[in-house]
């Protein structure tokens, strides 16, 4: 079929490519260009005004300054004369009014305060031990500047703060080596450069070491999400060896039951299973694959998200990556997450599906065997139009890989009425990608010489007027791929002498042979 | 070409002469433009004159030809030269978009499709600025000038609608909706109020209306691909206004015009597109919209009239209701039980009432008619929406549906009886309620396949079908006859074979009458009727059903031929074919005068074929009336070849394309049947059969093929004696086929007809040259149909000449030629062979090479005898081999027919296939069984030893099987 071509871009993403062709396997597309509002579902890139678990009561912060709330807040000028002062106590003022801005919810004075020269103060305050209130103030400070744009974050860098931050991650003092962690996933948050300039600096042995079975639970919080940035972002990657120090720590954490610590923790797996073989093999070589696979049945939704889209990242490696996931449960897993409450969930579930239907036609039974195709189908009947999408997707890898049997028992689901009745999206791939599972059923029907039969029930379905709607289509692939459907398989009815009705296209060429030996 | 009055004046010159009517004028200077167009400035002097001419027409007509020539060249095709000078595209690209704008509107719609001509290759990369350009215009506040942006913008951006999604695409959407989103809303909005300071103004409101209609046009294919942030973001703003103009009346805007839709209702129908595109793709973000929607949506159906001009209108908004309604999560907005009935009540019986412009196509267009009720072509109508509606709410509600309508069907079944006269049209509503509530699967060849069993469709034919069928005057109320046909037609799968048998006759009383319609819809229930099957696989209407009506039956079916309007009606074309074949020798009584009326049809279409499926089922009938006449009396094909070789030689004569293959079809299945000899007739027509010009079309090949082929059946001898110096010619068709990739099969049949058929002596001289055509096309490029052809020829040569022969004939074009072809095609390539009689000749084939070829006992090929046993016991027992190299799944057939050389075969001239080998030689393995022991008996020793050498031992099982199913041991 005409089809191929159209196919590429998402052939070129496959697991298996070069091993068969046919079998399409999907990765994530994750430097397309998009049109939506960015995925609302996945963690924020950087943090402003979180709550530091640590932070020691107002008053001992205030403890040696007067009564700020009290007094009105300081201006700019005020600020910059107060940081230029002689006296600790009136520095330690003038960056907590700075701080106190920098905090407001609305327009923040970023800018002017990068302007007016500040930053170097704050830098330097970061290495006054002695003055540990100054010290919170300044991080504090600086953690909200690069919590801002990437411009921002580039300031906050180019002033020199990431090495006095990764020396604070060492203070005795819980607050402050807190308030580091969070201006540091906020830099790592930024991008794959800064996230390898951190790494370069040793930030990973400074972060892990602040992990013992003492460190309170909101401190580890923060931890795990700075550790998922320093996981995140493509182009490149991070460094194999970074990544081979950051797995261990992360498999501890996955243990735990926070959900925070449990969520963040998955989201750096999935971001580092969203790439090539090699990466994900290394994921699948720390044996952590039974337990993404048990916290997809996590209560909480934040929790199974990035768990369902690690596990989904898995099982587009390769087939034996694909097997350890099987192996670990996942085809159990699965349908109470397409049954998901949420839609958005269900399109994950169903994307994981269909690159487990890409399979060897072993791991299809499996999934049949497991009863994943009622859900499928119920997926393609009332899924949203995203999960339509992926499922569809998994009927057609499904039905180019799966064994004749094996499209039956599909067929006999209910599947094929479900992808007729979606020929009416408005959505060409999609469509495009239903006729090419249909083609797929018809060969399979062939085999059994049932050809005749499909005929009818495609045509009781719906599906021959929908195939001759399709012959209208704008986009000239899908036209084609429907015109050949009617054609091949259509108007040579042995048995009713629909031979006869061959003229219908006048100008045809009707030699049956030369059609026979140029398919598969 | 500068730039000056000259050039100006010489081109408006030759402009005013493309618009003559003499195409003597017109064309040289069609010429002409055409070879000047290539110069720099041709476009730019074109720019001018439609800006600057003083006669309107020459403005016009620059204004075409300029777009026609954008559309020819614009296009920079890879390794062509660019055909427009890169300082004119700068120039028009900098002036065509205002130029575009200060036009009147005759040219302003010449140079808007031009922009977009010119936006598909160029935007957004190489003309950056287009759309900055045109949203400044936005704030001019002259609509002429929007809405000329407007459309532009809508013949750039439609192609979102359908176009695959990819990275370039996406991109440039982005591009556009950076750009074009935010401007796009502000100018909505601002329309929206100028309307309502307009109200009363209705030149005023036509134009804002009609910039509203292609603003919301934009708003569907921005958004068609994926929801984009901004519209996201601004969705209440769209939609609250859409909302409100789906609610919105003016009066003023109301057109008088019944057909033509207004701008209202284009509008609304757009709004309706796209609150289903909504709904369809981004329902979670929709969600809170969608109820208002379908309020407002229902409201629309109930308020609007019956009028075609709202057709697209309300189908639209059908169509949305259906396909919310079958949605589990909207199934609460329909399931309250007074919805459902007013549903019912108001939106779908008042569609499938027959309207006055339905009435008009019954009795004036009944071809429009039938292909809109009978083919389903009729996707935008009310009456298909209406259905999609039932079908849809059926999905959660079908009991409820069901009792809400059986009590509409009694009723307007009891408005008809109170006044059939007046009240026909509630019967016609009531069948059609009654068939779109009942039909839940339905195909071509058995109609209805699954009906709701809530329906009682065996009553209902009972009391309503059968009185209208059986009423004696076929031409009082025809809608209602047809209606009553097409239900039979369509339910026949359901109804009991007692109640169809009742029909048959009905029907056929139907075939006289007067409307075209419903003695089509006759012929066509009948043709249906005789295709159903019952049980045992034979048809469900035996021809002893049918014997009392054999007579009437075929008069009525010729007679209705005659009827005003029918003469080449394909549907009683098709029911003679059928009945033909139903009734079989019960038509042979008939034969002479039905010969007669078929001979004198052709005769008359010949001259000037327009239908060609009546063309088809006209030569489907002729073949079966030879058939069945000749099965039961061979004798009588002369007298059919006598009445149809006068009709024949005038259609060969004429050269009429469309029929020339139909009649060597039909001139095979005579030559077939005589038994012996060739009748001198036929031999007189042999040298023409070999003209290169007919063969030079595709659709003359197969039959053709096939007719050489029953010529050397049954006439070798006599060609091989009285036609020997057209063998050459012969042999000729066979090159020419096989250097074809698509034609090469067909060389072959023929080859093998050659093969089987003439006398050794009389090909002798060309054997050699025949197998050196073959290794050269073998060599230059093989697929796989050719190879597994070659490997049937190559076997059947070896049966039919012996082993050594095919040994020595390889050989002496190329030493160790054989060795060769055994090594690289025979055992690589047999496995790919299909079909029984093709199996059955290699197989034989290689027993012989096997058996009886000393140079493989004798000679090096000797190390080749096992490893091609291996192959034979492979062949036997393994599955075909039907792999495609990569390579050749996408070969193009590098002479893929033209247009006008359709072939079309025909089901009831098929010939049965040929065995060449027939029974004589039995069972293949036995065969090989056979052969080796003789073998091995002329040589002791040696076979056991070659078999237990290298044969590998499952192969060496089979043969063991075989040799001993045969009785036969080796020694």
């Amino acid at each position: 079929m005409p089809t191929k071509n159209v196919f590429d871009q998402r052939i070129s993403k496959f697991k298996n490519k070069g091993k068969d062709p046919l079998k399409l396997r999907d990765k994530r597309i994750s430097d397309c260009v998009e049109l939506r509002k960015a995925h609302k579902i996945e963690s924020f890139l950087k943090r402003r005004n979180i709550t530091l678990s640590s932070l020691p009561d107002e008053d001992a912060l205030t403890a040696d300054t007067a009564s700020d709330d009290e007094v009105t807040p300081l201006t700019i000028e005020e600020i910059v004369q107060h940081v230029n002062s002689g006296c600790n106590a009136t520095k330690t003022r003038g960056c907590q009014a700075a701080r106190k801005l920098l905090s407001r919810e609305r327009n923040p004075p970023v800018k002017k305060i990068i302007d007016c020269g500040l930053l170097s103060f704050f830098v330097a305050f970061l290495s006054m031990d002695d003055e540990p209130t100054l010290q919170f103030e300044a991080a504090w400070a600086l953690t909200n500047i690069a919590s801002g744009t990437s411009w921002h974050t580039k300031q906050v860098v180019e002033h020199g703060a990431v090495p006095a931050f990764i020396a604070l991650l060492g203070s005795p003092l819980l607050h402050i080596s807190e308030q580091a962690i969070w201006a540091l996933g906020n830099i790592a948050g930024d991008g794959p450069v800064y996230r390898d300039a951190l790494i370069d600096c040793h930030v990973i042995p400074a972060l892990l070491a602040r992990i013992t079975p003492d460190t309170p639970v909101g401190y580890l919080r923060n931890l795990t999400w700075t550790l998922s940035n320093l996981c995140r972002n493509k182009n490149p990657f991070p460094p194999l060896s970074a990544v081979q120090q950051l797995l261990p720590p992360l498999v501890q954490l996955l243990h735990l039951s926070d959900k925070d610590v449990l969520s963040d923790a998955c989201w750096a797996i999935s971001y580092l299973t969203d790439g090539s073989n090699d990466r994900i093999d290394v994921v699948v070589k720390t044996g952590i694959v039974p337990q993404l696979v048990t916290l997809m049945g996590h209560a909480d939704v934040s929790v199974v998200t990035p768990a369902l889209r690690s596990v989904g990242n898995i099982v587009s490696g390769s087939d034996v990556q694909t097997q350890v996931a099987i192996d670990a449960g996942v085809l159990t897993a699965l349908p109470t997450l397409m049954r998901h409450s949420k839609s958005i969930v269900q399109k994950e579930a169903a994307w994981a599906l269909s690159n487990i239907a890409a399979g060897p036609c072993k791991q299809i039974q499996q999934l049949i065997t497991c009863g994943l195709l009622p859900p499928l189908v119920e997926l393609l009947r009332n899924g949203d139009f995203k999960t339509q999408r992926e499922a569809v997707w998994a009927v057609t890898n499904f039905t180019s890989g799966a064994t004749v049997e094996q499209v039956v028992q599909l067929v006999q689901t209910g599947a094929l009425e479900a992808i007729i009745n979606l020929l009416q999206v408005k959505d060409s791939k999609t469509i495009l990608v239903i006729l090419d599972s249909i083609n797929n059923i018809f060969m399979a029907a062939e085999k059994l010489g049932e050809i005749e039969k499909l005929c009818l029930l495609v045509e009781e379905l719906g599906g021959l007027d929908r195939f001759e709607m399709l012959q209208n289509h704008e986009n000239e692939t899908v036209y084609q791929a429907a015109h050949n459907l009617i054609e091949k398989f259509f108007t040579d009815d042995k048995l009713e002498v629909l031979t006869t009705e061959a003229t219908e296209d006048e100008f045809r060429f009707q030699a049956a042979d030369v059609k026979k030996a140029f398919e598969f | 070409m500068d730039l000056n009055e000259t050039n100006l004046q010489t081109l408006t010159e030759f402009l005013r002469k493309t618009l003559d009517p003499d195409p003597l004028v017109r064309r040289p200077a069609e010429k002409f433009l055409e070879l000047v167009e290539g110069n720099q400035n041709y476009p730019v002097l074109l720019l001018t004159l439609l800006e600057k001419s003083q006669d309107n027409v020459i403005r016009v007509c620059a204004a075409v030809t300029f777009k026609n020539y954008i559309k020819r060249n614009w296009r920079i095709v890879e390794d062509e030269p660019n055909k427009i000078s890169d300082v004119d595209r700068t120039t028009v690209k900098a002036n065509i978009v205002n130029l575009m704008l200060r036009s009147p509107e005759q040219i302003q719609k010449q140079l808007s499709d031009g922009i977009s001509i010119i936006g598909r290759e160029d935007f957004p990369q190489k003309w950056p600025d287009l759309l900055t350009e045109m949203v400044t215009r936005f704030q001019s506040g002259d609509f002429h000038i929007i809405n000329g942006v407007l459309r532009t913008a809508h013949s750039l951006f439609k192609r979102y609608r359908h176009e695959f999604k990819s990275n370039e695409l996406w991109l440039e959407i982005k591009l556009v909706l950076d750009t074009f989103a935010a401007p796009l809303t502000e100018l909505f909005k601002a329309t929206i109020e100028l309307c309502q300071t307009h109200a009363k103004d209705i030149n005023a409101l036509k134009v804002l209306f009609s910039s509203l209609t292609l603003i919301t046009k934009l708003f569907y294919s921005l958004n068609f691909q994926d929801l984009p942030e901004f519209f996201e973001d601004n969705m209440e703003t769209w939609m609250s206004n859409f909302h409100n103009l789906l609610t919105l009346d003016n009066k003023l805007l109301q057109t008088d015009d019944e057909e033509e839709a207004g701008l209202l209702e284009m509008l609304k129908s757009q709004i309706c597109d796209n609150a289903a595109l909504y709904a369809q793709k981004y329902d979670e973000e929709f969600q809170p919209y969608l109820p208002r929607f379908v309020t407002a949506i229902w409201n629309l159906l109930v308020s609007t009239g019956q009028e075609v001009k709202y057709d697209l209108l309300v189908s639209n908004a059908i169509q949305f209701l259906a396909s919310v309604c079958e949605r589990p999560h909207y199934k609460n907005l329909f399931e309250d039980q007074n919805t459902l009935t007013s549903i019912c009540e108001k939106v779908i019986v008042p569609n499938m009432e027959f309207r006055s412009a339905d009435e008009e196509a019954f009795e004036d267009n009944s071809e429009e008619y039938i292909r809109r009720d009978l083919e389903g072509s009729d996707i935008d109508t009310r009456r298909r929406a209406a259905c999609d509606l039932v079908r849809g709410l059926c999905k959660f509600f079908e009991g409820p549906v069901t009792a809400i309508f059986s009590g509409y069907v009694n009723s307007m079944l009891a408005e008809y009886a109170k006044n059939p006269s007046m009240n026909w049209k509630h019967k016609d509503a009531a069948i059609y309620l009654v068939t779109s509530l009942a039909s839940k699967a339905q195909t071509q060849k058995h109609g209805i396949t699954q009906a709701n069993e809530l329906v009682n469709l065996t009553e209902f034919f009972v009391n309503h079908i059968i009185t209208d069928l059986k009423s004696p005057n076929v031409n009082e109320f025809p809608v209602l006859k047809a209606d009553a046909i097409k239900y039979v037609m369509i339910f026949r799968s359901q109804l009991p074979k007692d109640q169809l048998l009742q029909a048959v006759p009905l029907l056929m009383a139907h075939l006289q009458a007067e409307s075209a319609v419903e003695h089509t819809y006759a012929a066509h229930a009948l043709e249906r009727l005789f295709t159903m099957r019952g049980p045992n696989n034979s048809t469900l209407i035996t021809p002893l059903e049918m014997a009392p009506f054999t007579q009437d039956l075929l008069i009525s079916l010729f007679k209705a031929l005659s009827l005003p309007g029918s003469a080449e009606n394909e549907y009683i074309m098709k029911a003679i074919m059928r009945s033909f074949s139903l009734l079989q020798e019960a038509i042979v009584p008939y034969i002479p005068t039905l010969i007669g009326e078929l001979t004198q049809k052709l005769l008359i279409v010949s001259k000037n074929p327009s239908k060609p499926h009546f063309n088809h089922y006209l030569f489907e009938s002729l073949c079966l009336s030879i058939r069945i006449t000749c099965k039961a009396n061979p004798a009588t094909v002369g007298s059919f070849e006598e009445s149809l070789f006068p009709v024949f030689t005038e259609i060969l004569q004429n050269d009429v394309q469309e029929f020339v293959p139909y009649v060597f079809q039909v001139m095979s299945l005579l030559l077939e049947i005589h038994s012996s000899s060739i009748p001198s007739s036929y031999m007189a027509l042999f040298p023409h059969l070999l003209q290169p010009a007919l063969w030079e079309r595709a659709g003359n090949i197969p039959p053709l093929v096939r007719l050489l082929q029953a010529y050397l059946e049954k006439g070798s001898s006599t060609i091989a004696s009285s036609a020997a110096d057209k063998i050459p010619g012969l042999l000729g068709v066979f090159q020419k086929l096989i250097a074809s990739k698509a034609n090469d099969h067909q060389g072959f049949y023929l080859l093998n007809s050659i093969i089987e058929h003439m006398p050794p002596e009389s090909i002798m001289q060309f054997r050699k040259q025949i197998f050196i055509l073959l290794f050269q096309r073998l060599q230059s490029s093989k697929t796989t149909k050719y190879i597994k052809s070659f490997l049937v020829f190559i076997n059947l040569y070896c049966v039919k000449y012996g082993a050594i022969a095919l040994q020595e004939i390889f050989d002496s074009i190329q030493p160790k030629m054989f060795g060769m072809v055994l090594e690289k095609v025979i055992i690589p390539e047999v496995q790919k062979v299909s079909g029984p009689v093709d199996k059955k000749i290699c197989a034989v084939g290689i027993t012989k090479i096997l058996t009886e070829c000393p140079a493989m006992m004798d000679t090096e090929y000797t190390k080749l005898w096992t490893p091609l046993l291996q192959a034979l016991i492979g062949f036997f027992e393994l599955p075909e081999d039907d792999s495609i190299p990569d390579d050749e799944h996408f070969i193009d057939i590098e002479d893929t027919p033209g247009y006008q050389t359709a072939f079309s075969q025909l089901a009831f001239a098929g010939k049965k296939e040929h065995d060449p080998i027939g029974e004589t030689m039995g069972n293949p393995k036995i065969l090989l069984a056979q052969s080796l022991h003789k073998l091995s008996t002329a040589c002791p020793g040696r076979v056991p030893s070659m078999l237990t050498s290298s044969l590998n031992t499952e192969a060496l099982q089979f043969l063991q099987g075989y040799l001993q199913a045969a009785s036969v041991q080796l020694v």
